[in-house]
């Protein structure tokens, strides 16, 4: 009992911090910083979704961005105007150019359809582990990806997918956010959670201890996936434009040199890395484009974007394979110190 | 279904990888409550057969029945359920979870109803029990060696098991250690009314925790009986004991011999 109530406090510090850092930006920060703190929020919920499957389960996973593709794109074809839809979508099957749904019932939808899709995927992904269920998870990707581009009549292919409204708020991203981080959290601390973690530490032991390892790891895969599916829905109403390369390697690398560098096995881990990589990125965006700094105008340096997140994966691979957190979250940390000068020794 | 109270049997168990037989018709049993060690020189197929009793690998032939029930050839999971709790040679904790929450994964996972044991399982009395208290909070890779070894031995009794089968528990602990752990594993027996089947090549550990001991040698069961019958087996003492002309000197030698396994 103890120990839930511990990482409760933990999950409602951690979401707080966002909550605070979503009010002064609400207040005071330029449309072009509120833009960046939502597109932070999304990436944030999409790396505690990768979180969920991947810090739990320790299975390599690059297909979560193909459950953030399938949910926006439900989104948004359900959702845009008819208006629009008639000239955008003028040749779509299932006469879906001929309703609209309010926002929130398209999202349920969404959340739904790409549910149904995990569940099929899921049913042959826990079947395997290590490096055969992570190749499975970027071949999920490359099919996501080429049906998107294809299924032109549905999707517009590789156009841009316009005129969604753009109904997302500051708000209910943070809400999101906050609610994300309170369910991996939960996810990872319950009996679950800490039963998926000893199995992927140790399939012979866990099994010997009567672990149902396959059951355990489909609920993370579908937790992970519903999780990943808010994000891209949240997305699309936020953005308003949407095309195919917006879920695919690009996001797939970002998100995981988010988790990666913070720590994959924490919740704590996902929210720390993504607050680095961001302005991380953010300042690299800043010198690509050559600005003018200390009176030196500076060489505009394309890539250097990409470059930063490989460099990221590779020192933190080489110095921190663990990350910054290891497999701690921010409560173990109080605990620990609490229990030192308590003066209790703690390994 | 009333299964408790039921023995473990093994009855003509085969095992072969590809054409190498590692078991050749093992038949042995554990009543409940009973001790029984089960030892045999390096590659004799002791870890084998507990893997195999466990369903961690198929066998080839035979079976294993507990209380009745057949456990070979099902799951390792059906067979946690069914009561058999286990440790292993090369120790395999959940180093990234603490102590207590290594516990815990078997706690909520395996444990059973046991309506003839008077007190439920309780994951701290277990940890007391076997002196892990003050290390509960720690990640279980920092534990020390003899440490590991006894909470992987709590862990599986965190099960509830009707019959605990442990792999080499003594292995890499001191004589004081050693002493402890006879006492400890007589009375988890004790306050689970579980069999033991326990392997190890500490010969004195062995003589002093069991009552009935199987000798098992390329893959056979050559003798069995009380410690003191096996000791005096000319069979047992050619291929296990050998240069040595007591049971009880030979523990020694024996582990310096077999630190490699």
């Amino acid at each position: 009992m103890m120990i839930e109530r511990r990482a409760l406090v933990g999950a409602v510090v951690l979401g707080l911090c966002i909550a605070v850092a979503g009010l002064l930006v609400w207040g005071f920060a330029a449309p072009y910083h509120q833009r960046l703190f939502f597109t932070f929020l999304v990436n944030l919920i999409a790396v505690v979704g990768l979180q969920v499957f991947m810090g739990n389960s320790d299975i390599t996973h690059f297909g979560h961005v193909g459950f953030m593709g399938i949910s926006a794109y439900v989104t948004a074809i359900l959702a845009t105007p008819v208006a629009v839809k008639r000239s955008a979508l003028a040749t779509a099957p299932f006469g879906v150019n001929t309703f609209e749904l309010s926002p929130l019932v398209a999202v349920l939808f969404a959340i739904l359809i790409t549910l149904a899709v995990a569940f099929l995927v899921g049913l042959m992904m826990v079947r395997q582990a290590g490096i055969a269920a992570t190749i499975a998870t970027v071949a999920f990707l490359v099919i996501v990806h080429v049906v998107v581009m294809n299924w032109v009549d549905l999707t517009r292919g590789p156009r841009a997918f316009y005129g969604i409204p753009p109904k997302a708020t500051i708000g209910w991203a943070v809400a999101t956010a906050f609610g994300a981080i309170v369910l991996a959290r939960a996810f990872r601390d319950s009996r679950w959670g800490l039963q998926l973690r000893a199995s992927s530490e140790d399939v012979a032991a866990a099994s010997a201890v009567g672990v149902p390892i396959r059951k355990l790891r489909f609920a993370a895969w579908m937790l992970s996936a519903f999780i990943m599916a808010v994000a891209g829905a949240l997305f699309t109403l936020f953005v308003g434009t949407i095309s195919p390369k917006s879920f695919y390697f690009d996001l797939t690398f970002l998100t995981i040199a988010m988790l990666i560098l913070g720590g994959m096995h924490s919740v704590t881990g996902a929210v720390v890395g993504c607050v680095i990589v961001t302005a991380g990125v953010e300042t690299m965006r800043f010198l690509e484009s050559g600005p003018v700094f200390a009176g030196a105008k500076l060489p505009e340096m394309f890539g250097l974007t990409g470059f930063f997140l490989g460099l990221v994966i590779v020192l933190s691979m080489a110095f921190r394979p663990s990350g910054l957190l290891g497999s701690d979250e921010i409560d173990d940390i109080w605990h620990r110190r609490r229990l030192r000068k308590a003066g209790v020794e703690v390994s | 279904m009333e299964r408790h109270g039921g023995p473990l049997v093994v009855s003509g168990v085969c095992k072969s990888f590809g054409g190498l037989e590692v078991l050749h018709d093992v038949s042995l049993d554990c009543r409940p409550g009973e001790i029984v060690g089960l030892i045999g020189p390096n590659g004799a197929g002791k870890s084998t057969l507990i893997n195999a009793i466990t369903s961690l690998m198929p066998v080839s032939s035979g079976e294993v029945r507990l209380g009745g029930v057949r456990v070979s050839n099902t799951s390792p999971q059906f067979c946690a359920a069914s009561g058999l709790g286990r440790t292993f040679q090369n120790i395999r904790l959940f180093t990234r979870l603490t102590v207590r929450q290594n516990v815990e994964v078997a706690f909520t996972s395996g444990q059973r109803d046991r309506p003839d044991l008077s007190r439920r399982v309780d994951v701290a009395a277990l940890l007391d029990q076997f002196d892990l208290t003050r290390f509960a909070d720690w990640k279980a890779g920092a534990l020390p060696y003899g440490s590991q070894r006894r909470l992987e031995i709590v862990r599986a009794l965190a099960l509830a098991p009707d019959f605990l089968l442990l792999d080499e528990p003594a292995a890499g602990m001191n004589a004081g250690e050693t002493t402890a752990l006879i006492a400890a594993v007589r009375r988890a027996s004790d306050d689970f009314r579980c069999g033991v089947i326990v392997i190890d090549h500490d010969l004195r550990f062995i003589m002093t925790l069991c009552s009935r001991i199987f000798v098992l040698d390329a893959g056979r069961i050559i003798a069995s009986g009380t410690p003191d019958e096996v000791t005096r087996n000319p069979r047992v003492i050619e291929v296990y004991i050998g240069h040595s002309r007591k049971g009880k000197t030979a523990s020694t030698e024996e582990r310096k011999d077999e630190q490699h396994a």
